[in-house]
């Protein structure tokens, strides 16, 4: 198998960012390099990349830290205020139609003319033959039940899409 | 689905003020941070996102996502690699968006300011470093990188890079192998020519 590592890998690359590869090392060092491979590599790597390194270093220009810190500051709050005004999410609606609900249970409970209507209402229903309307309008109530189901749907992938 | 509510103007006002006071980090701390560590993340991106203006993009980005992280750190090595660990995925996902196009105009930046000797040697050591990076994968530009421009130890590398600390000594081997086998090819190019 061949060797991956070698001994004097890390003195080879010691040496070159100290910029002391190749005129300021040991014979003994340069001769090992000269007949491993693994650090000549190194050498070779680690000085090509700290050549560019240095001399793009001092070039590089950057946006001030003033700057960056200032428009990080500036997203946030846009962020912040846009998540802030989004439309009604999902918790307000549960929560709406609860209270919605409620408000309808109070009602029912308390109105007399709510109670009789309920009761004309249940009177209509007992003489209601199921089975007989279905067979007589079951495409118009499909597409009624259809329709009901479908339209909160698009509704909350319109919102969710804003 | 379920974002997060507001229900009044109140609690608007006072999330968007939390969210603005939010940064971990004060102001006079983070500049002297990204002072330290700009130039070097500039380098780090433009190497592995391959050109100078995604570069320029992605330092921005990446640190203000770095600030949003909203993270203690224990040092700052632990700072800095997940600085550059936010960097190489935004990297990353520039490149999945095929936003970038290796090595395109890194070379030509980098020698901005040099004397007209140093530039002529300059231009002709970043041109064929460049040239032979790019034959590299995004991966291997970035470990070399690490490891050799940035002094990062294995470990680091590994977990900027989201590998496995045992794996990374072998890959690291491979990659060194490939760009000096590139930069030798080219030195021996230009002794023929």
């Amino acid at each position: 198998m061949q060797p991956i590592e070698c001994e004097f890998e890390s003195e080879v690359l010691a040496a070159v960012v100290q910029s002391r590869w190749p005129g300021q090392v040991e014979a003994q060092l340069r001769d090992h390099v000269e007949v491993c491979a693994i650090c000549a590599d190194v050498a070779a790597v680690a000085g090509a990349i700290g050549n560019v390194r240095d001399q793009a270093r001092t070039a590089v220009v950057v946006p001030d830290s003033g700057r960056v810190w200032w428009l990080a500051q500036l997203r946030t709050r846009q962020e912040a205020a846009k998540a802030a005004g989004r439309p009604i999410t999902a918790t307000q609606m549960i929560a709406g139609a609860c209270g919605v609900g409620l408000l309808g249970a109070c009602f029912g409970a308390t109105s007399a003319g709510f109670q009789a209507g309920l009761r004309w209402l249940g009177s209509c229903l007992a003489g209601f033959d199921v089975p007989a309307e279905l067979a007589a309008h079951g495409a118009l109530i499909l597409g009624m039940a259809g329709v009901l189901f479908l339209a909160p749907a698009v509704a909350w992938l319109v919102v969710r899409r804003d | 689905m379920f974002r997060e509510v507001t229900f009044t103007d109140v609690g608007r006002l006072e999330r968007v003020d939390d969210a603005c006071a939010g940064f971990v980090m004060d102001e006079d701390t983070f500049r002297a941070f990204y002072d330290r560590t700009a130039r070097g993340l500039w380098l780090y991106l433009s190497r592995v996102a391959g050109d100078r203006q995604t570069a320029d993009d992605l330092l921005q980005e990446t640190f203000y996502r770095f600030l949003r992280a909203q993270a203690t750190y224990d040092s700052e090595a632990h700072r800095r690699n997940s600085l550059y660990r936010i960097a190489t995925n935004l990297a990353r996902d520039a490149r999945r968006r095929s936003l970038t196009h290796p090595a395109a105009n890194v070379a030509g930046h980098d020698i901005e300011g040099l004397s007209a000797s140093e530039w002529r040697g300059a231009i002709e050591c970043s041109a064929d470093f460049t040239r032979a990076m790019s034959r590299l994968k995004p991966k291997e530009r970035a470990m070399l990188w690490l490891a050799y421009a940035e002094g990062a130890t294995h470990r680091e590398i590994a977990d900027v890079l989201g590998l496995r600390p045992g794996s990374l000594k072998s890959m690291l081997f491979r990659a060194r192998r490939k760009l000096a086998g590139l930069l030798g090819r080219q030195e021996s190019n230009d002794a023929a020519n």
